[in-house]
Parts: C-alpha cells; sequence; structure tokens
C-alpha cells in the first residue's frame, strides 16, 4: 500500500505492508535508525519513541498506516539549520548522554512535552518520560536536562557549571553529538551490501542431552546459506580460561545446560527464511533432571550438572585465631543471605557484525571489553593466525558486564567464515540478539547464598567474620571461576578484622549461565557483610557510622589479606564526606513517622579491588598526524561509560592542548594497540596512564623536532592552536613539524607505557596488586507497612576517586550505579523459566528515581596517571545493601524481621513486616 | 499485504468488516492488536482503523451519562476536564496504564475488548456501571461492560464483526466521588499486582450507594457486591469501610504468579486497596476526612 506522510518537515511516499510497526519503516525503508528498538517490539522500553501530530507514542505498537497523512518527527529532525535543538544541546551538556542508546526517545518524549507545557512541573517532566528506560544515567541528568532546555525555550538565559581545564572539570563528551542527533551508527543500524541473518538454535530445556542432530533439511531451504554445528568448527571448540566445560556448539552426546544454550546456527539471505531452518533443524533431545538452587545442586543425588559434584572452584582464606575472637566479642550476629539472577539489560541487545575488511581480514564489530582477547579466541576457534582476524568496536549501547561474553563473537566470526568459504556473494552476516535472547543466554550475575557470622565488642571494635559462599554459576562457567576469590576479597570489606574465616564456591546449576556483571562477585558479598554489620550495629545499639569509622582499614595497615591497601586509602574520609547528609536523614525520618508508614535510613561501605590480575604493564600510541592534530591510539573499550573522553581529557592535559586537537582511536585491533585486559574499572587507571605518558613522549619528539626548526631551546617552546610557539613569538605550523618529521624518516607516532610492575613484582606481590578503592552510600526509604511497597526517597553517595577526571561523568557513573542498586535491591530478579524479557523483569524507571547526592572524595592516588583511581563497578556495591539496611530499619520498630533477600520485593518486605519466613 | 482502511462512519466500519467476512478487525491505537499479530492472536487481512471517525473521538456529558468514544486515548481521557475533576479513579486508572507514550494510542474500549482480568480500563469500567455501545451488521446495543466478559483474554465482542463504539457511564449530580488504587512490583510501566476502584454516593452523611470493581481477582474483573450491599445506608466511618474491605475479600479468589505475587500475598494487600479507595472516594463525595 501507498503512505505518504511528512517525516521531519518533508514529505515521504512509501509502498509497504500497512501492518508493519513505524518503527522498523522508519529505520529500515526510510534509513533514520537514530530511532531505536529496545525490547522485542513490546513497548516495554520508550527507546522507539517519535512524535505523531506532535504527541509522543512507541513507533514499535504503532503499525505505520496511522501515519497516513500525518506528520511524523524523529530524533534525526530535532536539529535545525542553527544547530542543535536545545534539549539536545542540554542533554549534552548535562551529561544525559552516556551509552546513548536510550537518548532518541528520551529526547522526543521530552519534545513531546515541551511542546504542550514550556513550564513543565519536575511531576510533569516525571510523567513524560517514565516507562523510558535508561540503564547508564539514574535518570537525574535526563531529567535536569529536559528542565534546561525547558528554561532556554521559554528564553531565560540558563546555563550550568562546566570546569575549564580539561581534566578535572566537567568536560563535554567528545562523542555525544552523534548520539543527540541520531547520526551515531550502532551495529544494528549498520548495512552491509548483501548483509545476510545469523540466527542461532537454541535448547528450549533446562538440562538434556542431545542424541541427534540433523540439519539435512534445514539446509535445503531456499534462502539459507548455511547451517552449522560443532561439527563445522574448525579450531578449538573450547576456551578453559573463559569457560571451563562450555563448548561454542555442542556435540551429539553432549549435554546442554540451560534453556537458551546453543545448539546451531544458521545464516540466510532473510530473517523469514533463518526462522524456517531453525524450525527445519532436527534435535533429539533427552531431557534431564534439572535444579536451579545451589543447595539442591550440592545435595546428594543431585542431577550431575557440570564440575567436580557440581562445584566449579572453590577459594579459602584464614587469618587469625577465629574462636578465640568469638570469645572475645560481646555481640555476634549470624544469617544467611540470598540473592537473586540479575540481567544487566543494557538498552541495546547484543549485535554483531562480521565480515571481511579490505586487508582480507575476518572482522568482527560488535560491543565487548576487551577486543584483543576476542580477536584471540576467534582465531583460536577458527584456526587463524591472529593478524587475521580484526575486532573493532562501535558505539556501543551499555554492557555493565554483559557484552564481555565471546560466545557471539565466536559464533558471528563462525558464520562469517562459512559464507566466505561457501563462497556465496553475501560477504558480510549481522547476528542480532531479541531481548528475550538477551535474557535467556547471555550472562547473568550470579545469585549468592551467604551465610556469615559477625562479631564484634561492646565497645564496637569487630572482631571476627565466618562467611561461607555458594554463588550460583548457572549453566556454564563463563569467568564464574574466578568468582569466588572475588566473594571472599570483598566479603571483608575495607575494616580490622582479629580473625577470618571465609570459603567460596562457585556452583553449577541449571539457571541461566552467570558471568561479568558490574562488580564481578564482589557486590553480593559486600551485600551480606554490610547487612549483617547492619544487625550487629542494632544489637549492640552503636550508631552505623560511628561503628565503621572505628573498625576502619586506615592507611599502611595491612587489610585481612595480609597486606596493606597500596594505593590511598581515603575511607575515613568517605564516611565523614556522608556525615551531613547522614545527620539529616535521620533528622527527617524521626520526624516523619506516620501511622502505616516506616521509614529508615540505611549505611552500608565497601572496597573494591579495581585492574584485575593482568598484566601491570599497559602500553598507548600517541602520534602527530600529518596536517598537525594528535591521535592516541588506546585499547579502553567505550560502552557508553565515556572512555573515549576520557583518554582525550588526559591526553589534552598531558600535551598542555585544547581536546578539539585530539583525536582517539579507540579498541580497534588493526589500529590501536592492545591495553591489556579490560573490566574491573582498569581503563582510566591503567591505560590512562599509558595514554598520558605516550603523549608526553610525543610532546618531547615533536617539541624537540620544533626546537631544531626554529633553533630555538625546547623547553622553551610550547603548544598554540594548530602551532609550536616560542617566548619572542616565532612560530611554525604542526603540520610542518610533521613534515620534518617525515622527511628525516622518523616515526610520528610513539609509544608509551604505565608500568606497575616495577612497583608490584611478580615474585612478591599477590595474584591481584593490591589496589583498592572504597565508597559508602546512604538511603533513606519509605515502607507502606501494610503493603510491603517501599520508596527510596534520597540516597548520597561517597566514593574515594583518587582524582576526578571528568566530574560530570563521574557523578553519571555513580548516579546509574545507585539506580541499578535500586533495581537490585528491591525489583529486579530473573526467574530461569519464567522470566523472558523487559515485560516481566522490572527495571527502575524514573519514577523509582530517589534524590541523589554525589560526593567524590579526591585523595590523590599513588601511581595513576594526576592521582585517579578506578571507579565505574565500585559504585555498584554499597546502593543495595544501604537501601535493605534503609528497609530492615524502616520496619524495625513495627516488629518486622530484617531483610536478608534481595530483591525485596513488595511480597517479602511485608513477609518481613509480619514476622514470617521470606 | 494487509488492508488498511479508514471508514469515516461507525457504520462505514462495521461495512468494512463484515466485507472481509472474519478477515478483518478494528484497530484503534495498536498498542495491543500489533503484538497481538506478532503473537499470532490475529492474522488479518484487513485493518480498519477507527481513529479517524470524528463522532468517536469526543467525551460528552449530557442526560445524566457520560459518553467516551472508542477513539478517544487515555492520554486525552485523563486529561480531559470533566475526568481529570469529577472522576478521578477514571483518571487515575488511565495513567496507570503503561507509560504516556502508550496512552496517547491506547484507548479505553481498546482495553475493553482486550478482556484482560486485570486491565485498568476493565475495573474501572466496571466499578462506574459502564455501559458499552455495540454495533454490528445487526444494528447497535447498549450491553454493561461486566456483561462482556466470557473470560480472561475473552470478550463477548468480536472486533472481527462488532465495533464498541461508545462507552457510557452515569454521572450523579452531587455527592458522589471516586478513587482508584493499585499495587505493583514497580510504580509504574507494569501490570497491576492488584487494582480497585470505588465510587460512593452519599445522602446526608450516609452512603446511599457504592462500587467496588477490584482485579485481578478472578477470570474478569470482579464486583464487590456483598461489601456494596453492607455499605448501602451506613455512615462512612473507618471501621464501616474496613468491614466493607474484609467482605470484598471474601469475593475475591486472587492467583498466585511467580513473576507478580503470592495469592497470600493478594488477599492482604487487597483490604487495604479497598478501603483506602472506599475511604478517599467517600471523601471526594464530600464526606469529612476521618483517620
Ligand atoms: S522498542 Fe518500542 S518500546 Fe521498546
Ligand atoms: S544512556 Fe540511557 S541507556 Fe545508556
Amino acid at each position: 500500500m501507498r503512505i505518504n506522510f511528512i517525516v521531519n518537515g518533508g514529505s515521504v511516499e512509501i509502498d509497504a505492508d500497512p501492518a508493519r510497526p513505524l518503527l522498523d519503516v522508519l529505520r529500515v525503508d526510510l534509513s533514520l535508525t537514530g530511532t531505536k528498538q529496545g525490547c522485542d517490539h513490546e513497548g516495554e522500553c520508550g527507546a522507539c519513541t517519535v512524535l505523531l501530530d506532535g504527541q509522543p507514542v512507541r513507533s514499535c505498537l504503532t503499525p505505520v498506516g496511522k501515519a497516513q497523512g500525518r506528520r511524523v518527527e524523529t530524533v534525526e529532525g530535532l536539529a535545525g539549520p542553527d544547530g542543535l535543538h536545545p534539549l539536545q544541546s542540554a542533554f549534552i551538556e548535562t551529561g544525559a548522554v552516556q551509552c546513548g542508546y536510550c537518548t532518541p526517545g528520551m529526547l522526543m518524549a521530552a519534545k513531546g512535552l515541551l511542546d504542550r507545557t514550556p513550564a513543565p512541573t519536575h511531576e510533569q517532566v516525571v510523567d513524560a518520560l517514565d516507562g523510558n528506560l535508561c540503564r547508564c544515567t539514574g535518570y537525574k541528568k535526563i531529567a535536569e536536562a529536559v528542565d534546561l532546555a525547558a528554561r532556554r525555550l521559554r528564553g531565560e538565559t540558563a546555563e550550568i557549571s562546566r570546569g575549564g581545564e580539561p581534566v578535572g572539570g566537567s568536560e563535554l563528551r567528545s562523542d555525544s553529538t552523534p548520539k543527540v542527533t541520531g547520526a551515531a551508527k550502532y551495529v544494528e543500524d549498520m548495512t552491509m551490501p548483501d548483509m545476510l541473518v545469523g540466527r542461532v538454535l537454541r535448547s528450549p530445556h533446562h538440562h538434556a542431552r542431545i542424541l541427534s542432530l540433523d540439519t539435512q533439511k534445514a539446509r535445503g531451504l531456499p534462502g539459507v546459506v548455511a547451517v552449522l554445528t560443532a561439527d563445522d568448527v574448525p579450531g578449538a571448540l573450547y576456551f578453559e580460561d573463559y569457560s571451563l566445560e562450555e563448548p561454542v556448539l555442542p556435540q551429539v552426546g553432549e549435554t546442554v545446560r540451560m534453556v537458551g544454550a546453543p545448539v546451531a546456527l544458521v545464516v540466510a539471505e532473510t530473517r523469514e527464511a533463518a526462522y524456517a531452518a531453525l524450525d527445519a533443524i532436527e534435535v533429539g533431545y533427552e531431557p534431564l533432571p534439572h535444579t536451579f538452587d545451589t543447595d539442591e545442586a550440592l545435595a546428594t543425588g543431585a542431577p550431575r550438572i557440570a564440575g567436580n559434584g557440581n562445584v566449579l572452584t572453590r577459594f579459602e582464606l584464614k587469618r587469625g585465631d577465629l574462636t578465640a575472637a568469638f570469645d572475645r566479642a560481646d555481640a555476634i550476629v549470624e544469617g544467611e543471605y540470598r540473592l537473586a539472577f540479575l540481567e544487566h539489560s543494557a538498552l541495546e541487545r547484543e549485535a554483531l557484525l562480521g565480515y571481511y575488511d579490505e586487508a582480507g581480514r575476518l572482522t568482527v564489530v560488535g560491543g565487548c571489553h576487551e577486543p584483543f582477547y576476542q580477536q584471540g579466541y576467534i582465531a583460536e576457534c577458527l584456526g587463524l593466525p591472529r593478524e587475521q582476524v580484526r575486532v573493532i568496536m562501535p558505539p556501543t549501547g551499555g554492557s555493565f558486564g554483559g557484552k564481555q561474553d565471546p560466545w557471539p563473537f565466536l559464533a558471528t566470526a563462525l558464520m562469517t567464515r562459512h559464507v566466505a568459504a561457501a563462497g556465496h556473494t553475501g560477504t558480510a552476516v549481522m547476528l542480532a540478539y531479541s531481548r528475550q535472547e538477551s535474557f535467556a543466554a547471555t550472562p547473568k550475575r550470579h545469585p549468592y547464598v551467604v551465610r556469615n557470622r559477625i562479631g564484634a565488642t561492646r565497645d564496637g571494635a569487630l572482631t571476627a567474620i565466618r562467611v561461607r559462599i555458594d554463588a550460583n554459576t548457572g549453566a556454564y562457567d563463563s569467568h564464574g571461576q574466578y568468582i569466588p576469590e572475588y566473594a571472599v576479597t570483598a566479603s571483608g570489606g575495607p575494616y580490622r578484622w582479629d580473625a577470618v574465616d571465609a570459603y567460596a564456591q562457585t556452583v553449577y546449576t541449571n539457571g541461566p549461565k552467570a558471568g561479568q556483571y558490574r562488580g564481578f562477585g564482589t557486590a553480593q558479598a559486600c551485600f551480606a557483610t554490610e547487612c549483617a554489620l547492619d544487625e550487629l550495629c542494632e544489637k549492640l545499639g552503636a550508631d552505623p557510622l560511628e561503628f565503621r569509622l572505628r573498625s576502619a582499614l586506615r592507611e599502611g595497615e595491612a587489610s585481612f589479606l595480609g597486606y596493606p591497601v597500596a594505593e590511598s586509602l581515603g575511607f575515613a574520609e568517605v564516611l565523614e564526606a556522608l556525615r551531613p547528609a547522614y545527620e539529616a536523614m535521620l533528622e527527617r525520618s524521626r520526624e516523619s513517622r506516620a501511622g502505616h508508614i516506616g521509614r529508615g535510613v540505611g549505611l552500608a561501605a565497601m572496597w573494591y579491588r579495581f585492574g584485575k590480575s593482568g598484566s601491570l604493564r599497559v602500553e598507548a600510541h600517541a602520534e602527530l598526524a600529518r596536517d598537525g592534530h594528535f591521535i592516541i591510539y588506546c585499547t579502553a573499550a567505550d560502552y557508553g561509560q565515556g572512555t573515549n573522553t576520557t583518554m582525550a581529557q588526559m591526553a589534552a592535559e598531558a600535551l598542555s592542548i585544547g581536546r578539539e586537537r585530539i583525536e582517539v582511536v579507540n579498541a580497534d585491533t588493526a589500529r590501536a594497540p592492545d591495553s591489556g585486559i579490560q573490566g574491573a574499572s582498569r581503563a582510566t587507571y591503567f591505560v590512562g596512564g599509558a595514554v598520558t605518558a605516550a603523549a608526553r613522549n610525543l610532546a618531547i619528539e615533536t617539541l624537540g623536532m620544533a626546537a631544531e626548526l626554529l633553533d630555538r631551546a625546547p623547553q622553551t617552546l610550547r603548544f598554540e592552536d594548530e602551532r609550536v610557539t616560542a617566548p619572542d613569538g616565532v612560530s611554525i605550523a604542526l603540520a610542518e613539524v610533521a613534515a620534518e618529521f617525515d622527511r628525516v624518516g622518523k616515526s610520528r607516532r610513539v609509544r608509551g607505557a604505565f608500568d606497575l610492575s616495577g612497583q608490584f613484582p611478580e615474585a612478591t606481590r599477590p595474584t591481584y596488586a593490591p589496589l583498592f578503592v572504597t565508597g559508602a552510600h546512604l538511603a533513606e526509604v519509605e515502607v507502606d507497612l501494610r503493603t510491603g511497597e517501599t520508596r527510596v526517597l534520597r540516597m548520597a553517595a561517597a566514593h574515594d576517586v583518587g582524582r576526578a577526571v571528568n566530574r560530570r561523568d563521574a557523578e553519571g557513573q555513580i548516579e546509574g550505579a545507585v539506580l541499578m542498586g535500586v533495581g537490585a535491591a528491591l525489583m529486579e530478579e530473573v526467574l530461569p523459566g519464567h522470566t523472558t524479557g523487559f515485560a516481566d523483569y522490572y527495571l527502575p524507571t524514573i519514577k523509582s528515581m530517589p534524590q541523589i547526592e554525589v560526593f567524590l572524595v579526591e585523595k590523590a592516588g599513588r601511581y595513576g596517571p594526576m592521582g585517579v583511581k578506578g571507579l565505574g563497578e565500585a559504585a555498584m556495591l554499597p546502593a543495595t545493601p544501604a537501601i535493605i539496611n534503609a528497609v530492615s530499619r524502616a520496619i524495625g520498630p513495627a516488629g518486622g524481621r530484617r531483610i536478608r533477600t534481595a530483591p525485596a520485593t513488595p511480597e517479602r518486605i511485608l513477609r518481613a513486616v509480619r514476622g514470617e519466613a521470606l | 499485504m494487509t488492508q488498511y482502511l479508514y471508514p469515516r462512519t461507525p457504520e462505514e466500519a462495521v461495512a468494512a468488516l463484515v466485507e472481509a467476512q472474519g478477515r478483518a478487525i478494528i484497530i484503534a491505537g495498536g498498542t495491543d492488536v500489533l503484538p497481538d499479530m506478532e503473537k499470532g492472536k490475529w492474522r488479518p487481512d484487513r485493518l480498519v482503523d477507527i481513529t479517524r471517525i470524528p463522532e468517536l473521538g469526543q467525551v460528552e456529558a449530557g442526560g445524566g451519562w457520560v459518553t467516551v468514544g472508542a477513539a478517544v486515548p487515555f492520554a486525552a481521557l485523563r486529561e480531559h476536564p470533566l475526568i481529570a475533576e469529577r472522576v478521578h479513579a477514571l483518571a487515575d486508572a488511565a495513567a496507570s496504564v503503561g507509560a504516556r507514550a502508550i496512552q496517547t494510542g491506547a484507548t479505553w474500549a481498546g482495553n475493553l475488548v482486550q478482556a484482560m482480568p486485570a486491565a485498568d480500563g476493565a475495573v474501572i469500567a466496571v466499578a462506574l456501571d459502564a455501559e458499552a455501545r455495540i454495533l454490528d451488521a445487526s444494528g447497535a446495543a447498549w450491553q454493561r461492560v461486566a456483561d462482556l466478559y466470557l473470560g480472561p483474554g475473552r470478550s463477548k465482542i468480536d472486533p472481527t464483526g462488532q465495533l464498541l463504539t461508545h462507552i457510557r457511564f452515569p454521572l450523579p449530580s452531587e455527592a458522589w466521588g471516586t478513587a482508584w488504587r493499585r499495587a505493583g512490583r514497580r510504580p509504574s510501566l507494569i501490570l497491576p499486582t492488584l487494582n480497585c476502584a470505588a465510587t460512593v454516593a452519599l445522602r446526608e452523611d450516609r452512603i446511599a450507594a457504592a462500587t467496588i470493581a477490584m482485579g485481578p481477582v478472578g477470570p474478569c474483573p470482579v464486583r464487590a457486591g456483598d461489601a456494596e450491599l453492607f455499605l448501602r445506608g451506613q455512615l462512612p466511618s473507618p471501621e464501616v469501610m474496613a468491614e466493607a474491605a474484609q467482605l470484598a475479600l471474601c469475593q475475591a479468589q486472587p492467583r498466585s504468579s511467580a513473576l507478580r505475587a503470592s495469592r497470600e500475598y493478594r488477599m492482604a494487600v487487597l483490604p487495604v486497596l479497598v478501603r483506602e479507595a472506599l475511604t478517599e472516594a467517600a471523601q471526594r463525595a464530600g464526606c469529612p476526612p476521618q483517620s
């Protein structure tokens, strides 16, 4: 049917099935890929919001027939000839854009509001944005942006403070502009000629043995290019440093251990053909008994899943005389804590594009943490030399650890290679997960069962902790093998203990595989310890803040791990930073205790070891480009947290130039150096250190060369715009300096390294370098004692960041983590066999946003560049226990029991209020 | 390829359905139709879009009734001055559906035809004693909304042959109030764990009539008839409201759901919601607040 409508002011006529979602027509037929899809067209995410005759609508639920003769506005139409729309600039300036995947929908929802309500109240802003999910920002800066834009649109001059210097201020993100205009190309927005569709056949069983696998019929279907099974994997099937006993694809006779486990891959010319092929693959399964519960998996007679008696790995740490230390305690608490499977829920689902690049390299473009690791895995799996594989990091719509799994990369690479080997004309393969697939098949956060016992003396000194942790790794390892050590380390926290006895193990079940998730196994352990500490405070009648201060680890003091924190330790400062907010919260909650409403204030703290175990030497490159600008080459994957900007800022500071002169080539294995293992909030510290060093080295080389050309002393020269200038005003263009490098045959590209291997020699250091950061959160909550419904009213978060490279980004990271903490505390839970997607996995919307206050404690670090320390993941840890402690304190006066399970759903809270078991 | 029609009158819409002999369905906002088509619940050849029929886009009051056209989206409903000022429960129920960008499309009528037991629009309609005007080849007739349910997700209205053109409900002239309560695992963008609507009409400080509708506590929205009967003639005291809430509970048969809440939780919370809704409705009817 012919459909005419106006898009962003211009009329279009298309020929399309009018029942197709407007979203698909915009993205596919009109190539307006700014509008996003995040929830399988279920109306559950808001990423697809556009305006139809000025009204915000979900374009995924709107048949394009409805657009007939009407006006559609998308993000691409926001900017005018004179530049960005005030909403767009406000989003950039306030830091409301992180990964940017929710941004187009947010912008359009906000525009719909401001067009009809120029002076909205905060409630109206919340109402307009409610239901548009954002996983990165915590919504605070988005609401601020809308308010700022509204004021400007009304003609007020509204400014927000902005730091001037490259580091330490609140520099604007370098890559935000394309994200607010819709120009940024995420993988799903990319097209290539003859692009093929990749799909995955997944097991429908929680646990089954594959008895037969017949792909004959599927291969013969029209439009089907390839059907791949384990037999088609040319190289390695297993990657044991990543995941023991998890094959890329299962062989006949092997088991598949969770719903969603991959069985076969399909490449087809169309989506329809791909689905037909999936249906035509014949698999014989023998269903096996299953369990989702670690207690059951460890019991005698449990179904055999994997590992040794279903145990993957163990870790134990004992220090001091436990019995004596408990004997000394005046109060002891003992508890059992339980946490659920969580899904990262990055707004962009897994999406990857495979093709052969111009140099003939098998290339996979996809969001990940470690392009060089993915490159290595792919090479091994395909039996190719590394150099023939390339991995490129595109703009990525969030990860939080979820995109660290190599599986989608291996699948895409396999499909791409087979298509090429088969001589098919199609050269590119797109593998895009549905949201349902993302829920079923990607790693989750490990549920824990923590049984602990903690003692303290009457005057508030901690004496002993005994902890036993069963971490549920689900069906597969996917890095669960490293979890027990992290769990134990986090359990003790930044406190002084006389004795510690900690043991953790990862246990296989048939739940979804658990893996990397913001905090990597530390948040759950921290939760149990911090809740137990709060119980201990209640028992002793101690103030939770003073109590923690009393046992706070001081600088230079050996921790329960047996050695001191090597970095500067600002834990006491963190706690002190919260004191005024804490007192205000206590005051308010005392004032306002009405009949059926319970109010409570909760505190929780943490330490987080950043930097991981990888090499302590990291490299980056800096180059003087031929035209005289500077290029930084590094690998610090940016999935929305802003490393592209951070690296540019750090280079700018090292070179003493403006950031606009710097280009960052980040996370492309063919262009940038391997900057080592990623994650564990390592980027700013390690990679930033290498970038700083490279930039400094380049400054020396460049000024040296200019000095020769100008015949001045190099130390007197400085960069000024596109030139190098001497104090007497003589100057030379950087392009000319670059030409001189070429003329004399000297490389314009130099290396820089950040290297702590001298400080922490391999022979004497623990497996993981003793680099820790600390932080603490406060929560003020209100609980309806009759229904268990809970609102987090306020949160205050203090973190020792060493130095805030980008203040607004640091706040944004923390605010986002706080809201994730709200979700983990009260709502989010993947129930194996039940949860399918956003319709039944409850993420916090803007209506759940508390007032958030962030305190950045800047106790300068010793080794990191410019005094920075790691932050990103750490902010996740204290939010959940702070909220749960607040809830426990809110219901305590009404006779409620302590909450020891997260998420504390209204139902669980009501049970606790009634003194029932959860 | 699907055919997409914009009839200009309700009669034309029905004619377009009849002509397609079961291969056409009515579409208003489309927020349910599109996902249902994706799931295969409907496989129509023709979509009959009623949102451009002028007479279906109105909210009107007259003769003691409020009449809402089938094409009025929830967003317009909740903002309509008459609804926002006089029928709070309906405005609040409309605001509970999904999110604003869904409310701009989704309609009350569509919500009723969808016939889900917890549909906010259905529960409020049943509390308001609403009626639906059903038009088909044989003509038009008003039917009580409460009588339209065959079971969860199954309505007597057949969108492949019938058009719900209007919803109407009586608007008592004065001393009447309504209230809406809802519980869920997050504040919005979620199907309710429980929802309930209450209306209270007062005469000389006593309850002349009250209605209570609840969901999802049965296969379709449930009226708490015993509680309503009990309330008639009572003074709206806290004790009376509490007792009415207990009576309402006796008529509820909620089920356990792993993803939302157990039956026990729903039983525990339902009386709280009913009592609050009744109390607030009575206050809006003019009863002074009592603690
Ligand atoms: S894609 Fe439309 S709401 Fe998620
Ligand atoms: S910035 Fe909102 S989802 Fe990433």
